[in-house]
């Protein structure tokens, strides 16, 4: 189904619609106002810390808001309702059938987002989107730290349900004459994730649970002098967390295995290592979520055995990287945006990959743990690998949904601003953090090093920022007003290895 | 298709190999600075919102400054008294969450003097990135001697060393900044006692219980007017420690330049004199709790 921006639908037929085509484009459509809305408080911090002492952001309070509102919409808002919805728009057609299995149950799940989205930026909390207690239990200021819990509560009630609804389409649904096999790697990254959501979300919606009877003082669960610890909180939310990691990055990880393929003009080098990669990263991802708390004090075993957990579960991520590669080796290479995007995000994984194993070497954790090596590790990988892949993908479905082209032009542009840009900040942040700052830090030590190195972070940052401005007025231009897309091979690629509108399995 | 499997296998292999090696490599480094040398000896870190307070084997208290010895083994026992802190000597890469309830140990020993930056490292509210410290590393000196070493080290601590607090720092079990903080009744009244000959009458600055929490009522009064000359006494009626120091907010420039307290011990005094501040209505906040802010008028 193509977006039919000829013929324009009434407004309530697409609020009310339950079709998995027009759930997912609600999915799409809010997830990227989300990470413009975050985008903007993230420009908001690097402002701030441009220069030490106080500039735009009036106190410490307001900032730890900012950070804390950043992150939360970043991860739930943007990272999650984007896997979902692209899932929502291709799942169905991957397997050939009509729709999700339950599409009412899916429209509950995606209406869920706006009311959770709105608790989180009605609340504005700030406690971090980790929310460590003690500090959200006797510190954090209600209501807006209720508020964050229950709208945390809410997304991940979503989440759950998406993720029941994907299985149940994927393995009963599916046209009974595709093997299992057969079916496409980006679905299986939305059924592995899928069932790492059912395992790893219970966990965190436990934990908000304790946190707010914390909260209310008639229990004791995190609290030190009610007899509670601290520390259980960390590896209940971990616990959910870590595996979430995963799930932010294998959608990602399936679009890449639509993308390359195509622009390379070249089969999939191995579909059954990458099913094997899905399969071992759903699973090792469970073993290692106490490397985030590697400084709270745990023993030398407990903390060898979360470094193995962390270990192991790297060549799963280093099979999809040789599949890619062996994928564009040989191949006659298309560069469009999309593939741009794609091998971006691909150079960014590894380099991000590299840092989280020097997170996990034991010793090299008091070096880096809170400090703002973390803040660059962990956003070279979100934005780095799966916000640059999730852009070449909306440009990639972008003559498939609107039925027009966007502008090359203009989206080549966007990479290279995209992509120098994140290198900027993001790489610095690293060598800031070996310099010592820590994060979470409203104001910082006048030392020339590290004003200079959050000069340049800035200055990255808000490459970046202009860069997705630039991509939002390419997108809706495009739609309204650019040229028509070539529906059998909108890239010009010259064969049609795929088509997303055919249900028939025998094609 | 996947004829070219060797290929693969041979990268996965290279790559496990690696990663064996950083583990291998990084268990058994850690395994050795892990182990706590048996003559070390104990220091107590105590982490609150927003100030670090020391405890040292001896008995001896110190608030935001620590001092050492140079090449002996020190083990510190890490602990929070409210949220969640990290004490982090980013110079010694030393780093570990305060947490309380719960005791976290880490040993060091301490190869270079000189003046050195701890800071905390998880986040804790409104002070965190100002919750700061200063480790002083010195030359192996005799116990007595070190007794006498804090006036030395007063000169380099951060809040202004204006008119009071006499660097008479004795370190005794209820003392607190050795940057000259008016411990006790003692030294306070042993200041007072020099000044309080002087014609001015006591103005009293009280802080109050409960101050440190914000929004919370924190200095009465809140607008303070006296005459040049004037001594004020800070009496710091509430349980946590406070300050009454110049300025805005901490990273206001002129902090501490016309008038801190430092450190003033729940319960404790402080006294300002305002013979040398100069004319004019001076904005003042305490550098442990930022929010709290009052103003002082000098005629």
């Amino acid at each position: 189904m193509v977006l039919e921006v000829k013929k324009p639908r009434a407004l309530w037929e697409i609020i009310f619609s339950t079709h998995h085509t027009d759930i997912g484009l609600l999915y799409i459509i809010s997830s990227i106002t989300f990470l413009m809305m975050g985008g903007a408080l993230a420009l908001a911090i690097r402002a701030e810390l441009f220069l030490p002492g106080q500039q735009i952001i009036p106190d410490p309070n307001t900032f730890h808001r900012f950070f804390t509102v950043h992150g939360t919409t970043m991860l739930f808002l943007w990272a999650i309702p984007f896997g979902a919805g692209i899932g929502n728009y291709l799942i169905p057609i991957l397997v050939r059938y009509k729709d999700m299995a339950w599409p009412k149950l899916n429209a509950v799940a995606f209406w869920m987002i706006p009311v959770g989205a709105a608790m989180v930026w009605l609340g504005f909390a700030d406690l971090g989107w980790t929310a460590y207690p003690p500090y959200s239990i006797i510190r954090a200021p209600g209501p807006a730290a209720e508020l964050w819990i229950f709208g945390l509560k809410i997304l991940g009630l979503s989440s759950v349900l998406g993720s029941i609804n994907f299985i149940v389409t994927m393995l009963k649904c599916k046209h009974p004459d595709l093997p299992i096999m057969k079916m496409s790697l980006f679905a299986w990254s939305i059924l592995s994730i899928s069932f790492m959501t059912l395992v790893a979300i219970p966990t965190f919606a436990a934990a908000l649970i304790m946190l707010y009877t914390d909260r209310l003082g008639v229990t004791g669960f995190f609290n030190p002098a009610l007899g509670g610890d601290p520390i259980a909180y960390q590896h209940l939310f971990w616990f959910t967390f870590h595996p979430e990691v995963y799930i932010f990055l294998l959608p990602a990880v399936g679009m890449l295995y639509e993308m390359i393929p195509k622009f390379s003009r070249k089969p999939i080098f191995s579909y059954q290592s990458g099913v094997i990669a899905f399969m071992l990263l759903s699973t090792i991802g469970f073993a290692s979520w106490a490397h985030h708390m590697l400084a709270t004090g745990m023993s030398f075993t407990e903390k060898t055995v979360f470094m193995v957990g962390t270990l192991a579960a790297v060549p799963a991520s280093a099979m999809h990287v040789f599949n890619w590669v062996a994928t564009m080796w040989g191949g006659r290479i298309k560069f469009a945006a999309p593939m741009l995007f794609g091998v971006g995000g691909i150079m960014l994984f590894f380099a991000s990959g590299a840092g989280g194993v020097v997170n996990t070497a034991l010793p090299l954790d008091f070096i880096t743990h809170d400090s703002y090596w973390v803040v660059g590790h962990f956003h070279l990988i979100l934005m780095g690998t799966v916000s640059l892949t999730f852009t070449g993908f909306i440009y990639y479905m972008f003559p498939l949904i609107t039925g027009k082209m966007y502008n090359e032009k203009l989206a080549k542009i966007h990479w290279v601003a995209a992509f120098a840009g994140i290198i900027i900040v993001f790489m610095t942040q690293h060598i800031l953090g070996l310099m010592g700052m820590p994060r979470r830090y409203f104001d910082y030590l006048p030392l020339p090093e590290w004003i200079a190195m959050n000069q340049i972070a800035t200055t990255g940052a808000w490459i970046v920022g202009l860069s997705y401005v630039l991509m939002i007025y390419n997108l809706l231009k495009s739609s309204v007003k650019g040229t028509f897309a070539n529906m059998r091979d909108p890239f010009a690629i010259g064969e049609e290895y795929y088509d997303y509108r055919r249900r028939e399995p025998h094609h | 298709m996947a004829g070219h499997a060797m290929y693969e296998w041979v990268y996965i292999a290279a790559v496990v190999a690696i990663l064996i090696w950083v583990g291998a490599a990084s268990w058994d480094v850690e395994r050795i600075i892990e182990e706590v040398p048996a003559d070390a000896e104990t220091i107590k870190v105590i982490g609150q919102q927003w100030f670090w307070s020391f405890e040292h084997a001896d008995g001896t208290k110190e608030v935001n400054e620590l001092h050492v010895e140079k090449d002996k083994p020190y083990r510190f026992e890490i602990t929070s008294l409210d949220v969640n802190h990290a004490f982090n000597v980013p110079d010694w890469t030393l780093m570990i969450d305060a947490v309380p309830g719960r005791i976290n140990t880490l040993w060091n020993m301490f190869t270079e003097d000189g003046e050195y930056l701890i800071q905390c490292r998880e986040y804790c509210g409104f002070s965190h990135y100002n919750m700061k410290a200063k480790l002083f590393v010195e030359p192996a000196v005799t116990e007595a001697a070190a007794a006498s070493e804090p006036s030395a080290a007063t000169t380099t601590a951060p809040p202004a060393q204006q008119q009071q607090q006499s660097a008479t720092q004795e370190q005794q079990p209820s003392s607190n900044a050795t940057s000259g903080a008016a411990a006790g009744g003692n030294a306070t009244s042993a200041a007072a006692g020099g000044n309080a000959t002087s014609a001015a009458a006591g103005v009293t600055l009280t802080i109050l219980e409960g101050a440190s929490v914000q929004g919370s009522p924190d200095y009465d009064p809140d607008e303070l007017t006296v005459k040049k000359g004037d001594k004020i006494t800070v009496d710091n009626v509430d349980t946590m420690p406070h300050t009454v120091t110049n300025g805005k907010s901490g990273s206001d420039p002129t902090s501490g330049k016309l008038f801190d307290t430092s450190i003033i011990n729940g319960g404790d005094k402080a006294e300002i004199d305002t013979a040398t501040v100069e004319a004019g209505t001076h904005p003042y906040y305490c550098m442990v709790h930022p929010y709290m802010t009052g103003s002082l008028t000098v005629e």
